[in-house]
């Protein structure tokens, strides 16, 4: 049995009345639902519409070899029910697309996201600010990673740190691959965001890079671009349906 | 005046897989110039008629250049510039 009060740093903290949501059950999103299932958040939303493949197995850790072929939000599932019996556990096979993902992030206090796609994260980031909920974002290629946490305020945002959709040239971890220690060191990174908005620790605006080859961890604070066209003088007021068009699912 | 530009993983396959460029330039645009001078190509996807791409972002020390003069921005001994790119994966 999980508790639902921890401690930390010589204080407990309760986390049973919080709900996350994972974006994304891959290399960044299986160790991250890990970490805050046994952090013991109240409940934990699972979204991904993919299924488990041999060549997941190396890096997305709650899932093995007999779970080939099942839908990752369900092998998941049987995986922190295990861990962690008393999180609650709410299932979205789905991936996240513009006519629903405002409502889906809307009953969540934090958003935690690991697409595999630059649409994902983006339409992702603008339904949080939307939806007036905290999400961290993380990525890995490679040997770099990234992590960026945007507070309720929505000030900075992903938009602030990459302004739009990649136009060729940048790799996703499908064509470039990713080191399988890499995603646990960002989803780790990603989930300390994560329980900071939960434990109400200043965390908006962080950004964490790191080097898989040198080590080196950085962390800096970026700033709101005044111009930002999700959380500046042109902000969006709703989804653009037809920019997501083309979204691809989360891995 | 010499600066060291850190490379990202997605990048070094214009650096021969090198994480570290040591090039010389009173500004950022200018150390990027030399930076493309030594790895032809690079510049194209840092940059475009506009500037920096809008998925980059170059950081001298732990200061987004945005912020500061873009590409104008004056450099200083010991600075060091890193990029950091929009990047997708788990």
């Amino acid at each position: 049995m999980v508790a639902s009060r921890r401690a930390l740093g010589g204080f407990r903290v309760n986390r049973s009345h919080s709900k996350v949501l994972v974006v994304g059950l891959g290399g960044l999103g299986c160790p991250a639902a890990w970490t805050l299932a046994l952090a013991g958040v109240g409940v934990l939303g699972l979204c991904d519409d993919d299924q488990v493949e041999l060549a997941n197995l190396h890096r997305q850790i709650l899932f093995g070899v007999a779970d080939v072929g099942t839908p990752k939000v369900a092998a998941a599932s049987r995986s922190l029910r295990a861990l962690a019996p008393s999180v609650v556990l709410r299932t979205h096979p789905t991936r996240l697309v513009p006519e629903t993902a405002i409502d889906l992030v809307r009953g969540y206090d934090v958003v935690v996201e690991g697409a595999d796609n630059f649409a994902t994260k983006f339409l992702t980031a603008d339904a949080c600010a939307l939806a007036r909920v905290p999400v961290v974002h993380g990525a890995a290629v490679r040997w770099v990673g990234t992590v960026f946490a945007v507070g309720m305020d929505g000030r900075p945002c992903y938009r602030c740190l990459f302004e739009d959709l990649p136009t060729g040239g940048s790799l996703g971890c499908s064509e470039a691959g990713v080191m399988g220690p890499m995603v646990g060191v960002v989803a780790a990174a990603q989930a300390d965001l994560a329980l900071g908005v939960i434990d109400g620790r200043d965390v908006a605006g962080q950004l964490v890079t790191f080097n898989g080859r040198t080590g080196e961890l950085r962390r800096r604070t970026v700033a709101a671009r005044p111009d930002c066209p999700l959380c500046g003088s042109r902000a969006i007021h709703s989804i653009d349906e037809a920019r997501y068009a083309l979204a691809t699912g989360a891995d | 005046m010499s600066t060291i530009i850190r490379i990202p993983t997605p990048l070094r396959t214009l650096t021969s897989g090198v994480d570290e460029v040591t090039v010389t330039g009173a500004t950022v645009g200018e150390a990027l110039e030399d930076l493309d001078r030594k790895h032809p190509g690079i510049r194209e996807r840092l940059m475009d008629e506009k500037g920096i791409r809008r998925f980059v972002n170059v950081y001298v020390g732990d200061e987004d250049v945005r912020f500061l003069d873009g590409l104008r921005t004056p450099l200083k001994a010991g600075d060091d510039i890193s990029i950091v790119p929009a990047i997708a994966g788990g």
